[in-house]
């Protein structure tokens, strides 16, 4: 990872700009502050002037981007990966739900090859509060300060949010690392960027039961000797093993990927691990 | 999603591997097969022989009751709905062979071990379990499976390699996420049958693997949560019949949470939902169709929206919600709605206009608490 996981002024571009939620999101990143320079679609349709090119390729070539936003359909989200990949794009975000797991596997050994990072394979997106955001985290919740936020969940992450900014406490980098089982970045990878970066204090971590990534996260901190405060809030405790809830990752088989075996893993790394979002709020705030 | 043992054989079979003969029994069913055999509860969870939900049968005379209570049976949660009869099979050995997609190394995790059972379900205490962590790729997997069973016991290793080079055909046929035999019945003779098969396939999957979505969409009894998935595209479950607070959420970690906070505070939520808003397109069908469901509680006494609106617009939404709501007069439980984000403003003029039959408040907590309130004052629905 990184020291600058991407720049404040990153150039972009929009995979399925011309779309209907291509164009919406499209809109507001670029109200946001985001520096949209291209789209990518078959379609002949700039977006508020932003130009539109055939393919990344092309819109790479004209704009010099190093990352994009792709809003295509769940079984283009990997062709649209490896295009951008193709093109050179350092970063690739994509929103899309429904990405086949098997896609994501083949997309996170296509982007392990390159280098690059993808954020995905379902995901708000990223933001730099104030700066840009890459997808669609709501303003609502996003002002500049100086927690690292990392989500499983987009609209628990919101939620945990908005109540922080009501209490004075902003972000400095939100990742959506998004709910899918197999994913481009997860928790743990981005641990080393929050280490080094100056201007994160804290970190507040969205987990959910299913999968192992809180477990892995509480390995990774305890490796990095991981010195800033972790608050952690685990989404699911009345969850039953073999029932899905709404996102796919978030299923316990056995054992495995319980409310209490990531509680005791993070725990022992040191993070202070809430179940409910009031009590991980106030300790945020105290702390 | 896990599928039931009998389907994943039946799948594993239609590929050409070789299960045993079973058949799927519901309560009243005809029977296809008499004992000597295996009665299996057919529930998507580990743990059925433990539960007692496997039941050897040699005597036909036993077979009727042995099925009636193992129907009658509820397995971590999920009450059985069918069984899987199935012929004894005679066997030499029993060994072990899964296939599990590796999320966080983004690889597959091939074990094998000679010793099958119950027991294996605890893999680090295996003495015999090989591993070895393989691109995503057949050709890959292939010459992993050769390379393992070479290291098995000399009666296992052709067994092994052909079961192990059919089941790696059969994980990308069905675009598994977890293939596990377990045990494989290895006979005398060299030949191999499926004892027990767990295999977990993606939902995602489903547009470009239709035989998995019709298994689903044919068997609407035994995959409930799946099947209105694939039917109404959203997610719907209902947790406890005689939970007292009905919700209507939406977006899935935040949903899952507030079914948390009311267990925390000691309550009975009666379901989850993952509604999308952002997907209603101005149609009220999906509120309709969660509030019908909701009606449906016997002990229903609070109903809790909570839409924190992105983008989505809540005057929209709210015009949806009494739309709903009138379609649905069954329902008598008060509503509290939590509503944040784009459109408040409007969201509490349409309410007002039309009465006030829904309290709005913006903050979570409160409407937490007041939706519990409502539930214990036995409120009655605003008419």
């Amino acid at each position: 990872m990184p020291e600058t996981f991407i720049a404040a002024s990153a150039p972009i571009i929009v995979q399925g700009m011309t779309g209907r939620s291509g164009r919406r999101h499209t809109q507001a990143m670029r109200d946001y502050g985001t520096n949209i320079v291209g789209g990518v679609s078959p379609r002949d349709e700039d977006v508020g002037g932003i130009p539109v090119f055939r393919n990344c390729a092309d819109a790479v070539a004209a704009t010099n981007a190093v990352g994009s936003v792709a809003i295509v359909p769940p079984l283009a989200v990997l062709p649209a990966i490896l295009e951008a990949l193709e093109a050179g794009i350092r970063t690739v975000v994509t929103i899309t739900e429904g990405m086949p797991i098997h896609d994501a596997v083949r997309a996170r050994r296509a982007v392990a090859e390159a280098g690059a990072t993808w954020i995905g394979a379902s995901t708000p997106g990223i933001a730099i509060p104030g700066r840009m955001k890459m997808g669609f985290l709501p303003d609502v919740s996003l002002s500049p300060g100086r927690l690292g936020v990392m989500a499983k969940s987009g609209t628990l992450s919101y939620e945990v949010c908005h109540r922080l900014v009501g209490r004075g406490l902003g972000q400095s980098l939100w990742v959506g690392v998004g709910g899918d089982p197999v994913k481009g970045t997860r928790f743990a990878d981005m641990l080393p960027y929050y280490a080094a970066d100056p201007g994160t204090d804290a970190l507040v971590i969205i987990g959910e039961i299913g999968g192992d990534e809180e477990e892995e996260l509480a390995r990774r901190m305890r490796e990095l000797a991981f010195a800033k405060p972790v608050f952690a809030l685990i989404a699911g405790q009345a969850a039953r093993e073999g029932v899905t809830m709404g996102h796919a990752g978030a299923l316990i088989h056995g054992n495995v990927g319980t409310v209490d075996t990531k509680t005791a893993a993070l725990t022992e790394a040191g993070a202070q691990v809430f179940t409910r979002i009031q009590d991980l709020v106030d300790a945020v705030a105290a702390g | 999603m896990m599928l039931l043992e009998h389907d994943a054989k039946e799948l594993l079979a239609e590929i050409g591997l070789p299960v045993p003969r079973g058949a799927l029994v519901r309560t009243g069913d005809a029977l296809p097969l008499m004992p000597p055999l295996v009665v299996k509860a057919q529930v998507p969870v580990g743990g059925r022989g433990k539960a007692g939900g496997i039941r050897p049968v040699r005597d036909p005379a036993d077979l009727d009751a042995a099925l009636a209570s193992v129907l009658g049976m509820t397995i971590k949660g999920h009450d059985v709905r069918a069984c899987r009869l199935e012929e004894t099979v005679d066997f030499a050995a029993e060994a072990y062979l899964s296939f599990t997609l590796d999320a966080g190394a983004g690889n597959v995790r091939v074990l094998m071990s000679p010793h099958g059972g119950i027991e294996v379900e605890d893999e680090t205490t295996r003495a015999g379990l090989l591993g070895e962590g393989v691109p995503a790729d057949p050709k890959a997997l292939r010459a992993t499976v050769d390379r393992l069973s070479v290291r098995m016991p000399e009666t296992l290793r052709t067994p092994m390699r052909e079961a192990g080079r059919a089941l790696v055909d059969a994980f990308f046929a069905y675009e598994a996420v977890l293939l596990e035999i377990n045990p494989l019945f290895v006979r005398a003779d060299g030949s191999w049958t499926i004892g027990d098969a767990k295999l977990s396939v993606d939902e995602n999957a489903f547009p470009r693997r239709p035989r998995l979505q019709r298994l689903i969409e044919d068997n609407p009894d035994l995959y409930r949560e799946a099947a209105l998935k694939l039917e109404q595209g959203f997610d719907y479950v209902l947790l406890d019949p005689d939970g007292d607070i009905g919700l209507v959420t939406t977006g899935a970690g935040l949903s899952m949470q507030v079914i948390d906070e009311l267990t925390g505070r000691g309550r009975r939520p009666y379901n989850f939902c993952d509604i999308r808003t952002g997907q209603f397109r101005g149609d009220p069908a999906r509120l309709c169709q969660v509030l019908q469901w909701i009606a449906e509680g016997p002990s229903i006494r609070s109903v809790l929206v909570n839409f924190f609106a992105g983008h989505t617009d809540l005057g929209e939404i709210a015009r949806l919600l009494l739309i709903a709501l009138e379609a649905v007069p069954q329902l008598r439980a008060p509503i509290t709605a939590r509503f944040i984000g784009n459109g408040l403003d409007q969201a509490r003029e349409i309410v007002a206009a039309a009465g006030d039959p829904i309290a709005i408040e913006t903050d979570l907590e409160r409407a937490i608490d007041l939706a519990i309130e409502r539930a214990d004052r036995g409120e009655p629905a605003h008419a």
